[in-house]
């Protein structure tokens, strides 16, 4: 909401500076979005009186002037010749800075002296609804009674700021001059002028003029009419137009104006109609027919259907309920007698219409926010008195509408609410005082306060809400610090998810690992990128209103994120990258969603510059910090990855995740030039396997037997199998490879696996023929199984 | 016994010029051994007169005790001899000081981590809750009904027309509460989601919700907690102050303002030159809340905060883009551990 300080004045006396002001502002509870002094850019431009022009001597198109800046007789060279001897012009001197950002300095043009330059209206920032003629071309020819050598902005209007203050959406009464203004009273302990709203009446009968029936009540809680006969358009005076400018808006002619500036004054939005255009003497507020067309203000034509309002005539609709009039009945340079309309829409009405039709006006922004019936009076009495102030018509007599009248309420609060709230007590005088400043009526009694609260007021519904009132306007300063001391002890702590997640990290940032976080969606071209499954593309959950395609769908894998930054990693050249993410996908069981989907916490891990086995170790390290259940690898079905190089992990069977170096097609969509190594993990389940107890084992009593071995086989043999085959035996405690060997020797397609397996007897010391018998019996079966030969 | 003075008098010689233990040894075995010089002057013991024997014998045995501890003496001289010149041949290099650095946590995650950890300290318990969350929790359990202008506020994804993206972690108050009574204190990190995005907004970002639920709770208590929180977070000489603001879930409501940290409340480009630096909203808990969740208003008073964790990462680190957050640029997330 823009706030001319000028504006404000008219209602509450201001002596404090800006900062002053704004922080009071602030202080009870508006927030301040920006202040801009309108003359800021404009510097050392001063009212001059041209006192002499003569040619200049060496340039045809140029006038030498001499200007009286107050004192001071100097001289300046223009090009503009609508000058003439006794006008009173700005004169941008040494070192002035205009809004259009030029910057003024001394020098000679064509060897003539020359101490600054003459303005128009637009080097200073101003139009003609801001100051005569400041439209035209040219230097800006100042009224005779600009005083000489006074700053410009002064004379222009400028000199004034412009407070954007951000309304808080509960208080929708603050969003216009006279509910700031209000607040500002409170803040400054002031009082605030009510607006002038007197009028006189002429003898035609608003009834005679019009008829006005309101069908849909429910999304139109008042409609009020009064009209303008003798109506003379013209232009607004500058007074008024300059007010509007500095909220952003242009003169366009007496009628329009004053809806504007009732809109911004008082808070109501306004419409006028031509009374001419309005066919038998009939306003109607009803739902549009389905399929009903309208052509707005704007020139376009709009079709709308029956949840659209629209405001019509016995014959068709002349308005679109609180967002535009239609062209039907506009302001015409003829009009001689307006009907004038002041009414609470539905805001969400108005909000849908509007979106629907992508036709958005000052006056819907304004209904957006919600407007009280207590308005409609008050606005329509204030326009009313302007048009009579203006002289643009006589007012008709007597207001014909529909609505419900806004009324006090009485809110009760008690004292002990106040302290059981705020912790401190707020004296009673300083309650009723707070109250009355705010136009609330207050009496207290029996340690209970009873409000008598103003109609626009529909923010303060209960006691808490005088609280915050009182509190607010008190001071919050006055609030000190105490830690929870009448509460009760709690015990508090991390759930064992959130403490699995703790620990998890501190694995992986142990591994060298660093952390990442990114958005939970994506787009299909990353996905796609990823080569993730998307053909089934009905299991993405889709947002209806997303920022971009490629932020639109809900990640149901980790992995397109993951590569993506790696990507980009590489493509800044930050060398070798290892990198995790613990984030959430999203698995619906149905679509559209009938109910909220599962969030499956997952784990995605990636590093470049290294190979499968010491990723595999990673992983594997962070599976086993959770589980030592039996895990086991198999080849992986994932189409992110390399068929050949990568593996699914296995936990009592249920499939937990998997890893291995991505598919080429994969590092080729990312530019992953060297490939890296990708891991994607279900925490839910993998945590489901954790195990928690730690039990004591005795030592060993008996000691233990190594046997090492070589095994020549086929590439495709897995190393794992055999050592399984071993450990399925009870006295072998455990069975490892220490060594891959591959030579021309052994033949292509052929390894060399060496496995060194450990037997021990819990009970006893082992003896040789058990360990030969048993040692025979395995490696029989392992050749015979896996079509390998001993070396 | 001139035999025995010359003997002496040789081995001291001799003892003397030992720099090895080799040397040492040597000598324990030419003095000392099976055929060393004394045994052999033993031996000529049988020579002498009986009533010499015993004198003889007992200076023998003393040149022996005394040759003993000299080279005991001499060996451990020795060794210790040996083990310098071994220790001067070992010295290498040890000046190189660079390690490889741990793998770092997100920032994000580092201030997640402290502000929980100060809250369980004071009793609270950490919660988590959907990221994909339903109208009602989101926005009608807080007190936001359908065609309250409040919603303008947060651009909501939507899902569908009952399903969003939680714009706010506020809906874990209402889940919680309404599985548990009084007395309540949570803290619920997490991710939420607005529908804008430029350079100081992201489509997704993270918040803190506080709540506390009890009798006898006050905005004093509100105070006292984020003063504990902040000065942990920002230095023990941070301050905070409220100003009055609007939420529809919080009933006195207030914008949170912290003594700049870069300046110290003097005015900087930071604070813009107030001093003061807005980190986050919070209130009493708005009564219809509360009742909404099944608690009894009339008994209980509950605070509530809510707070951004990019804008403080942002504050305390001094990160100049919210995009950085996400983005993920090793050259980034590097900078987070030592």
């Amino acid at each position: 909401m823009k706030l001319p300080l000028s504006w404000i004045k008219d209602y509450v006396d201001i002596t404090e500076d800006i900062d002053t002001l704004c922080k009071k502002m602030v202080d009870v509870g508006l927030e301040i979005e920006e202040v801009v002094y309108l003359g800021e850019k404009v510097t050392n431009v001063k009212v001059c009186r041209i006192q002499e022009i003569t040619q200049h001597p060496n340039a045809e198109r140029l006038l030498c002037c001499k200007v009286d800046i107050g004192g001071e007789i100097i001289p300046i060279v223009t090009n503009d010749h609508n000058v003439k001897v006794g006008d009173k012009v700005p004169v941008a001197l040494h070192n002035a800075n205009l809004a259009n950002g030029l910057h003024i300095t001394k020098g000679k043009m064509r060897g003539e002296e020359s101490w600054g330059m003459f303005c128009g209206g637009e080097e200073l920032g101003i139009n003609g609804d801001m100051y005569p003629n400041a439209d035209a071309d040219g230097v800006l020819i100042l009224k005779s009674e600009a005083v000489i050598g006074q700053d410009i902005r002064k004379e222009v209007g400028i000199d004034d700021y412009v407070i954007d203050v951000s309304v808080p959406a509960n208080r929708q009464d603050c969003n216009s001059v006279l509910g700031l203004s209000r607040e500002i009273a409170v803040a400054l302990g002031k009082t605030c002028r009510k607006p002038d709203v007197s009028f006189s009446e002429n003898d035609v009968d608003t009834k005679d003029l019009v008829n006005v029936r309101v069908l849909a009540t429910d999304i139109c809680k008042g409609y009020y009419m009064q009209g303008l006969t003798d109506v003379k358009i013209e232009k607004s005076p500058l007074w008024l137009t300059c007010r509007l400018a500095k909220v952003g808006l242009r003169g366009i002619n007496n009628i329009v104006d004053i809806t504007n500036y009732v809109l911004f004054e008082i808070g109501q939005p306004m419409h006028a109609f031509d009374y001419k255009d309005i066919l038998d003497k009939t306003i109607v507020v009803r739902r549009a027919d389905d399929g009903e067309k309208i052509v707005p203000l704007d020139g376009k034509e709009y079709v709308l259907n029956n949840d659209d309002l629209v405001i019509a005539d016995n014959n068709r609709a002349v308005g679109l309920a609180g967002i535009m009039g239609g062209v039907n009945s506009g302001i015409k340079d003829d009009t001689g007698c307006v009907l004038f309309e002041s009414a609470s829409f539905a805001r969400m009405n108005v909000r849908r219409t509007s979106r629907k039709l992508g036709l958005r006006s000052d006056s819907s922004a304004r209904f957006e926010k919600g407007i009280e019936t207590y308005t409609n009076n008050l606005g329509l009495s204030r326009a009313l008195h302007l048009a009579e102030e203006l002289g643009c018509g006589k007012v008709t007599r007597g207001r014909i509408g529909y609505g419900e009248t806004a009324e006090n309420k009485t809110i009760t609060c008690s004292l002990n609410k106040i302290e059981s709230l705020l912790g401190i007590s707020i004296p009673n005088e300083s309650i009723i005082k707070i109250l009355d400043s705010l136009e609330i009526n207050a009496e207290i009694e029996n340690g209970t306060i009873t409000c008598v609260v103003p109609p626009y007021r529909d923010d303060i519904v209960r006691d808490c809400d005088i609280v915050e009132e009182l509190i607010r306007v008190y001071g919050y300063d006055n609030i000190s610090g105490t830690l929870l001391e009448n509460s009760q002890i709690t015990c508090g702590g991390k759930s064992e998810i959130n403490m699995d997640v703790d620990k998890l990290k501190n694995i992986l940032t142990g591994l060298r690992y660093d952390e990442c976080i990114f958005y939970p969606f994506g787009g299909k071209d990353l996905f796609a990128k990823a080569n993730v499954q998307i053909t089934d593309n009905k299991k993405y959950i889709k947002l209806l209103n997303p920022i971009g395609e490629e932020l639109s769908m809900m990640n149901r894998e980790l992995a397109p994120n993951m590569l993506q930054c790696v990507s980009l990693n590489l493509s800044r050249n930050n060398g070798a990258l290892r990198l995790f993410e613990v984030g959430k996908v999203y698995l619906a069981d149905e679509l559209p969603l009938n109910k909220l989907p599962y969030e499956q916490l997952r784990l995605s891990m990636c590093a470049t510059e290294t190979d499968f086995d010491s990723f595999r170790q990673d992983v594997l390290q962070v599976v086993r910090t959770f589980t030592s259940d039996n895990i086991k690898l198999e080849r992986a079905s994932s189409s992110i990855l390399h068929p050949g190089i990568s593996a699914d992990i296995i936990i009592n069977n249920e499939k937990i995740g998997y890893f291995g170096k991505i598919h080429p097609k994969v590092s080729g969509n990312f530019d992953i030039e060297t490939g890296c190594m990708y891991a994607e993990l279900c925490l839910d389940k993998l945590f489901e396997f954790k195990c928690r107890e730690f039990k004591f084992e005795p030592f060993a009593k008996y000691p233990s037997v190594t046997r090492d071995f070589a095994f020549l086989c086929d590439e495709d043999v897995a190393a794992q199998d055999i050592l399984d085959e071993f450990c399925s035996y009870n006295l072998v405690e455990c069975a490892e490879l220490f060594d891959v060997y591959r030579s021309e020797q052994l033949g292509k397609g052929k390894k060399s696996l060496a496995v060194s397996v450990v037997l021990r007897d819990k009970n006893k010391t082992l003896q040789e023929k058990d360990v030969e018998k048993l040692i025979n019996k395995a490696l029989k079966n392992i050749m015979e199984k896996f079509g390998v030969k001993l070396r | 016994m001139s035999k025995i003075a010359e003997i002496k008098s040789s081995f001291e010689a001799e003892v003397k010029s030992c720099v090895k233990i080799s040397e040492v040894q040597d000598m324990k075995v030419k003095y000392l051994g099976k055929s060393g010089e004394l045994t052999a002057l033993l031996k000529e013991i049988k020579n002498l007169p009986s009533e010499e024997r015993p004198v003889f014998g007992a200076k023998v045995n003393e040149l022996r005790n005394f040759i003993e501890n000299a080279l005991q003496e001499k060996l451990f001289k020795v060794k210790e001899l040996e083990m310098q010149e071994k220790l001067q041949n070992e010295k290498i290099d040890v000046s190189l000081t660079s390690v490889k650095p741990w793998g770092a946590l997100h920032p994000i995650t580092l201030v997640e981590n402290e502000i929980c950890n100060l809250m369980i300290a004071m009793g609270f318990e950490v919660a988590s809750g959907p990221e994909i969350e339903t109208d009602y929790y989101n926005f009608q359990a807080l007190n936001i009904p359908e065609d309250h202008p409040a919603r303008d506020m947060q651009d909501t994804f939507y899902i569908t027309d009952s399903i969003l993206l939680r714009t706010h972690t506020s809906p874990m108050q209402a889940r919680l509460m309404e599985k548990k009574q009084p007395p309540i204190k949570m803290i619920c990190p997490g991710k939420v989601f607005r529908s804008d995005s430029d350079a100081s907004h992201s489509p997704v970002f993270h918040q803190i919700e506080g709540l506390v639920v009890d009798k006898n709770v006050t905005l004093r208590d509100l105070k006292g907690t984020l003063e504990y929180i902040a000065s942990h977070l920002f230095g023990s000489n941070t301050k905070v102050r409220f100003r009055p603001s609007f939420f529809p879930f919080t009933e006195p409501s207030v914008e949170v303002d912290l003594t700049c940290s870069n300046c110290g409340g003097k005015g900087c480009s930071l604070c813009k030159g107030t001093g003061w630096i807005e980190v986050l909203g919070a209130g009493m808990v708005n009564p219809y809340v509360l009742e909404n969740s099944g608690i009894d208003s009339g008994k209980y008073n509950g605070y509530a905060f809510g707070m951004g964790v990019e804008r403080i990462a942002i504050i305390k680190y001094g990160i100049p883009d919210i995009r950085l957050f996400y983005e993920n640029d090793k050259r980034f997330l590097k900078q987070f551990v030592k």
